[in-house]
């Protein structure tokens, strides 16, 4: 990926000079011709920021003045400026006197601050462009066909701190011209800062993309800032498959050596977490580290992909984004849909299939589970995002007011999409709400048709949408009336590159806890993946495997990389986003309820389920037999713990955040209630004839699957021998302390 | 050692937007961070009026309107030159010298969820709709934008929200924090201060738990997280238990229990307050201020109400045979006539009304003509809200309403202008911007009403 290293930083360095402000050669060429709008006047409106959202490129735009947001549409944008409000903005006579110049430069008020002064180049371009008349966008001019960026990506080494950006613009009448000056830049996170001119300066050491935007193209840059190191030695990691291949590849580029393998004690309750949501039990553990074949790691992840287990967290994981909540689908759908979901992955159905159900989904809801997907999501634009983010990893949200700010998508592209899914329509039975007033609710069994003549019209020109592939061709005409099964045949083809590489990165994200593309849900030409080979052979995986989810999770855990210390070392302390240790993330708040409950074998309780439920089980989101009722404490601890409300079909709805409220839980009667109850592991314990050490040893295994360090050993056993404490006070001390150590909540 | 966390939300914006030398990093913080605008209230109290009050029956009397249109009541004249005010709130009357009226509230939603949204959040909802779900792609709380733009830093919570979660049907969205994060929600509680037996769990140590043994269990919690190591190479981790800290602070602190503590008001304090809900948790709202919270938001009610007289908010159509002149009179105007004046005397009394906003308002108004019911309808067009101090001017009326209070006659005020007023006497700029999880930049507010700023 990074293929231009120091070496090219360091000529472009001692070429910036010579670049430097040299005005005239930068408009020079341009005085033999008349300033065209679209390709002069344009930029420098997007370089000054007067057309992003928050300013002049709002939807209603500000102060009376609107223009297309960053500059998509010059005719437009030309009319707001020149001719709109009886052309009062500008003054050809006298152009300093412009009352878009002076607002501009803050000779009179302008909410939106000083944009440049009058010595400026851009305030030089617009006077004279005003001078030679004012002309607005023609026909004729030649357009922008392509923006060279050099380099296209870099590792900055220390004590280089900077990177200067050149860019280039290729037109289509053949000329060329630098317009490093007025191309717009924009970094996709804190550890870099760039300036006007495009020079990335380091802020702290790390990974970003700047984003080059001129007129109409972007082009992503990705840049490394990295320590010197110049004792660096890679440390020659042992790749377990070609997965390693792809990660070291990239970690030895930037002299950064990956941690070391995890200790048996932390690798189990990993793979147990993320495989099957739930710790191992105590003699599962101890088995595990005890077991001395080199190859029980392997073996572990095997036996755990076959559990049932496996289908119950992973269903969860497709529920919250397929929207399986018993509002719009009523209990006895979220009920079949979830139950169908889970199916699914016990069966080791193919994913492309499985999607390819879900899209043509029709039917009764209660009989053929899929045709939910289509309940959840109850209009064309809906159906056409929830498509999109789900299946392609594509946000298209932004495209429905204007063409996508930061990706290639148009409105029109939004809206032919959209009419996909135009024909389905819904036979409603009796309906009977629990509230009436809530018409978010549908009660009872419903059918998903295809039956509606509708079009789906694209609200700027007011035509119909020809319905159209994201990114694809126009559906043909004789499958019009079949919009759904053409539409799963293209979505799921193993050649829809977006397909398979967002399901993929779906996958890779639930195990590694960060997306080769993040937000996974967010593939754009502006958000690259922050490793594509890696990307591009975890796709293929999953195609030659025929899309089995299993396989691809047993390979991406047996490598080296899933299998990595979260400790980082020295020469890893800065990577957030390339894989060399592994990621410490709090639980899902199903897993961290479950933990509990299996640690005191006694189970909790949600309203609607009878006692023994996993929460990992639940089919949806709160039952409906809650309404009017106050929560059980298990509804309770996962609300606050961030179960999400699958609204939104997005993975992001689910929270992992750390909150205040959390802690109280945890200090409060929540927990403490549980830990006192006098029929649960605790009180076993305390009563039974095992020594103090035993105790301790049993509460940590069952707790952390590790035996309790000599420090905490001898600590806890005080506390049990305490003539002033009882002993099942002190052993619900112990184990509050278990349940909260950082170890327990978070995966480490 | 301190590792870098990606923040998967910020997108810096440069190309387009500092022509001035404005580095990223800098423009991140003027985006992100409050600019310091000087602020002329440390607090803000939200009265929020669930089920949209009647300005025709309240604080735009129109008693030269026909018979159709005028309230049943008389207007009678207040403590404040030319402002008269509805013959059911005598006492509120009498402090009409603290406030300012904006009379000319307008906006289009007709639906409680869509109204309710755009008022407790200061943005126009995508539709006007019933079906408007709270999720996270809505706009968050003000308390929430306030805990994320200007955060506490006097140990206590930035934002509070009580006794309800309001719905009509569905929850109303803009009672959280949404997509700025959990963590910026506001502390929301619902057991009622009104109940005798009323205090926080949160703020309770459970049964038989000591705060000696608080405070071993939290030693022995220290003493496994030092073997693991996780705290010193985690800032997830690190800050979570940072959040341990805080709460056992506010546990085992006098500050914070005693704010919520009701108990140490004197009964006569109590009862000028009135036994009700209502009352207690205006008492609460200017207990919370005294002891530093900046946004306490006290639901009116929990449901929009207007078919009974002993509970519910300020809903009456006339539905089920009922009649509004039956209902406000008994319930909603004498409980506001209670409470409103007593909290502005008692923030008076203790030279805090200066520094505090208090805001009473409803989700729209009703319409002027009185429908067959003998009773009004939803009128978002034109309605009116009371401030009271923190930087206000005192008995003055801003914007005026036509003959029958239907629409705006001059200077209309919509939702994101009281907003921005709001947060800008908070000292922050009403033009900052927060991104939601498409990395929008958004603006927080409209236009900031500067004549009703003393």
């Amino acid at each position: 990926m990074f293929r231009i290293a120091s070496i090219v930083v360091l000529t472009l360095l001692s070429l910036a000079p010579s670049r430097g402000r040299a005005e005239e050669s930068k408009y020079g060429e341009t005085k033999v011709r008349q300033l065209e709008f679209t390709t002069d006047v344009m930029p420098v409106l997007s370089k000054a920021g007067c057309n992003l959202g928050t300013c002049h490129g709002n939807l209603n735009g500000k102060g009376d003045l609107k223009l297309s947001l960053r500059g998509q549409n010059p005719t437009d944008d030309y009319h707001a400026m020149a001719l709109a409000a009886r052309g009062r903005r500008i003054n050809l006579n006298a152009p300093e006197w412009s009352l878009f110049l002076q607002k501009a430069t803050g000779s009179v008020p302008h909410r939106g601050g000083i944009r440049f002064d009058v010595e400026s180049p851009h305030y030089a371009l617009l006077t004279r462009w005003l001078r030679e008349g004012a002309s607005g966008p023609s026909s004729t001019a030649a357009r922008l066909v392509r923006l060279k960026v050099e380099p296209s990506e870099a590792i900055v080494v220390e004590p280089q701190n900077k990177l200067p950006i050149r860019v280039e613009a290729f037109f289509s009448d053949g000329t060329s011209r630098d317009v490093t000056d007025t191309a717009c830049y924009e970094l996709s996170n804190l550890n870099a800062s760039v300036d006007q001119d495009g020079v990335v300066s380091r802020s702290k050491f790390g990974e970003t993309t700047l984003i080059v935007r001129y007129l109409q193209i972007q082009r992503p840059v990705p840049i490394a800032f990295t320590e010197s190191r110049p004792d660096f030695q890679w440390s020659n990691a042992e790749p377990h498959n070609e997965i390693d291949r792809h990660v070291f590849a990239k970690l030895k580029r930037m002299r950064i050596n990956p941690s070391d393998v995890c200790d048996d004690h932390v690798f189990v309750r990993r793979a147990y977490l993320d495989a099957i949501g739930r710790a191992p039990t105590v003699d599962e553990a101890k088995r595990f580290v005890h077991d001395p074949e080199p190859d029980k790691r392997s073996r572990l992840i095997d036996e755990l992909l076959t559990r049932p287990a496996f289908a119950d967290f992973w269903a969860m994981k497709w529920a919250d984004v397929l929207r399986t909540e018993e509002k719009v689908l009523d209990t006895k759908g979220v009920e079949v849909f979830h139950g169908w979901i889970r199916d699914n992955i016990a069966a080791g159905r193919p994913l492309d299939e499985f999607v390819r159900d879900l899209v043509t989904g029709t039917g009764s809801t209660y009989e053929r589970p899929p045709a939910n997907y289509y309940r959840a999501n109850r209009d064309p634009s809906t159906r056409g995002e929830t498509t999109a983010r789900l299946f392609l990893g594509t946000r298209l949200q932004c495209a429905k007011c204007h063409n996508h700010p930061f990706d290639r998508w148009t409105q029109e592209d939004y809206y032919q999409w959209s009419s996909l899914f135009s024909q389905i329509e819904y036979e409603l039975g009796e309906n009977k709400r629990q509230d009436s007033l809530d018409k978010n609710e549908f009660a009872g069994d419903q059918k998903v048709l295809i039956a509606k003549m509708d079009e789906v019209r694209n609200p700027t020109s007011n035509r119909v949408a020809a319905p159209k592939f994201l990114g694809g061709s126009e559906l043909e005409k004789n499958a019009m009336d079949d919009r759904l099964s053409s539409l799963a045949t293209w979505l799921t083809s193993p050649e829809n590159d977006l397909f398979v590489q967002s399901q993929a990165n779906f996958i890779w994200y639930q195990l590694m806890g960060l997306g080769v593309v993040d937000p996974i849900d967010d593939f754009r030409l502006t958000n690259p993946p922050s490793n594509p080979p890696l990307l591009d052979w975890l796709a293929k995986e999953l195609t030659d495997s025929g899309f089995d989810v299993r396989s691809l999770v047993g390979t991406i855990m047996k490598s080296r990389t899933y299998q990595l210390s979260s400790e980082p070392n020295d020469t890893n302390v800065n990577d957030a986003i390339s894989y060399s240790r592994a990621l410490v993330r709090r639980l899902p708040a199903e897993v961290i309820l479950d933990m509990q409950s299996d640690f005191l074998d006694s189970p909790s309780s949600f309203i609607g389920y009878s006692p023994g439920i996993r929460a990992v089980q639940i089919p949806g989101v709160l039952s409906k037999k809650a309404r009017g009722k106050s929560l059980e404490p298990g509804d309770r601890f996962l609300k606050t713990f961030g179960k999400p409300e699958r609204i939104l079909a997005c993975d992001c709805e689910r929270s992992n955040e750390t909150t205040l409220k959390q802690v109280f839980v945890l200090l409060g009667d929540g927990l403490n209630e549980r830990l006192a109850s006098p029929s649960n592991r605790l009180a076993e314990l305390a009563s039974s004839s095992a020594s103090d050490g035993e105790i301790v040893d049993e509460l940590y295994w069952a707790a952390l699957s590790r035996p309790p360090s000599d420090t905490e050993l001898s600590a806890a056993v005080d506390l049990l021998g305490s003539p002033d404490v009882d002993r099942a006070t002190a052993v619900q001390d112990i184990a509050w302390a278990l349940l909260n150590a950082k170890e327990f909540l978070f995966r480490k | 050692m301190t590792l870098p966390l990606t923040n998967r939300r910020s997108i810096l914006r440069v190309g387009g937007a500092g022509m001035l030398g404005l580095t990223m990093p800098k423009l991140m913080q003027a985006a992100e961070r409050a600019t310091s605008l000087k602020p002329r209230a440390k607090s803000v109290i939200f009265l929020f009026q669930w089920g949209g009050p009647s300005q025709l029956d309240t604080f735009d009397m129109k008693p030269n309107a026909p018979a159709s249109v005028r309230s049943p009541y008389r207007a009678i004249s207040s403590s404040a030159d030319g402002i008269q005010v509805c013959e059911l709130l005598p006492e509120t009357a009498k402090r009409m010298h603290h406030v300012t009226l904006i009379r000319t509230m307008t906006h289009t939603m007709k639906n409680h969820a869509s109204a309710g949204y755009y008022a407790l959040s200061g943005h126009e909802p995508p539709s006007d709709d019933q079906r408007l779900r709270d999720s996270l792609d809505l706009y968050p709380a003000y308390g929430s934008v306030v805990d994320h733009l200007a955060p506490n830093v006097n140990g206590m919570p930035t934002s509070v929200a009580y006794p309800h979660v309001i719905r009509d049907g569905s929850i109303v969205p803009a009672q959280h924090a949404s997509f700025l994060g959990k963590r910026h929600d506001p502390l929301l509680f619902l057991e009622d201060p009104n109940d005798p037996h009323f205090k926080l769990p949160e703020l309770s140590l459970p049964q038989g738990l000591s705060i000696d043994r608080l405070h071993r269990r939290r030693e022995m919690q220290r003493l496994v997280d030092r073997q693991a190591r996780l705290l010193e190479y985690s800032d997830e981790a690190r800050g979570f238990d940072e959040y341990y800290e805080r709460a056992i602070s506010m546990l085992t602190s006098d500050r914070v229990r005693k704010a919520f503590d009701l108990s140490a008001e004197k009964e006569s304090v109590r009862d000028r307050y009135g036994r009700t809900s209502y009352g207690q948790s205006c008492l609460m709202a200017r207990r919370l201020v005294e002891s530093g919270v900046k946004f306490v938001t006290v639901y009116f009610s929990d449901s929009i109400g207007g078919r009974r007289v002993n509970d519910g908010g300020w809903d009456t159509h006339g539905f089920d045979d009922t009649r509004m002149y039956e209902i406000v009179n008994n319930y909603q105007l004498p409980i506001t006539d209670q409470t409103l004046p007593t909290l502005l005397d008692d923030l008076e009394e203790r030279g805090l009304l200066d520094e505090t906003l208090v805001v009473w308002m409803g989700e729209f108004g009703r319409t002027p003509e009185i429908n067959k019911n003998f009773s009004r309808d939803h009128w978002p067009q034109c309605y009116t809200t009371l401030l009271a101090g923190g930087g206000v001017k005192r008995g003055y009326v801003y914007g005026k309403s036509d003959e029958r209070a239907k629409f705006p006659a001059e200077k209309p005020v919509k939702p994101e202008d009281l907003a921005a007023t709001i947060f800008q006497l908070l000292g922050i700029d009403p033009s900052s911007e927060i991104y939601d999880r498409d990395n929008r930049p958004l603006i927080i507010g409209g236009n900031t009403l500067h004549d009703v700023i003393a």
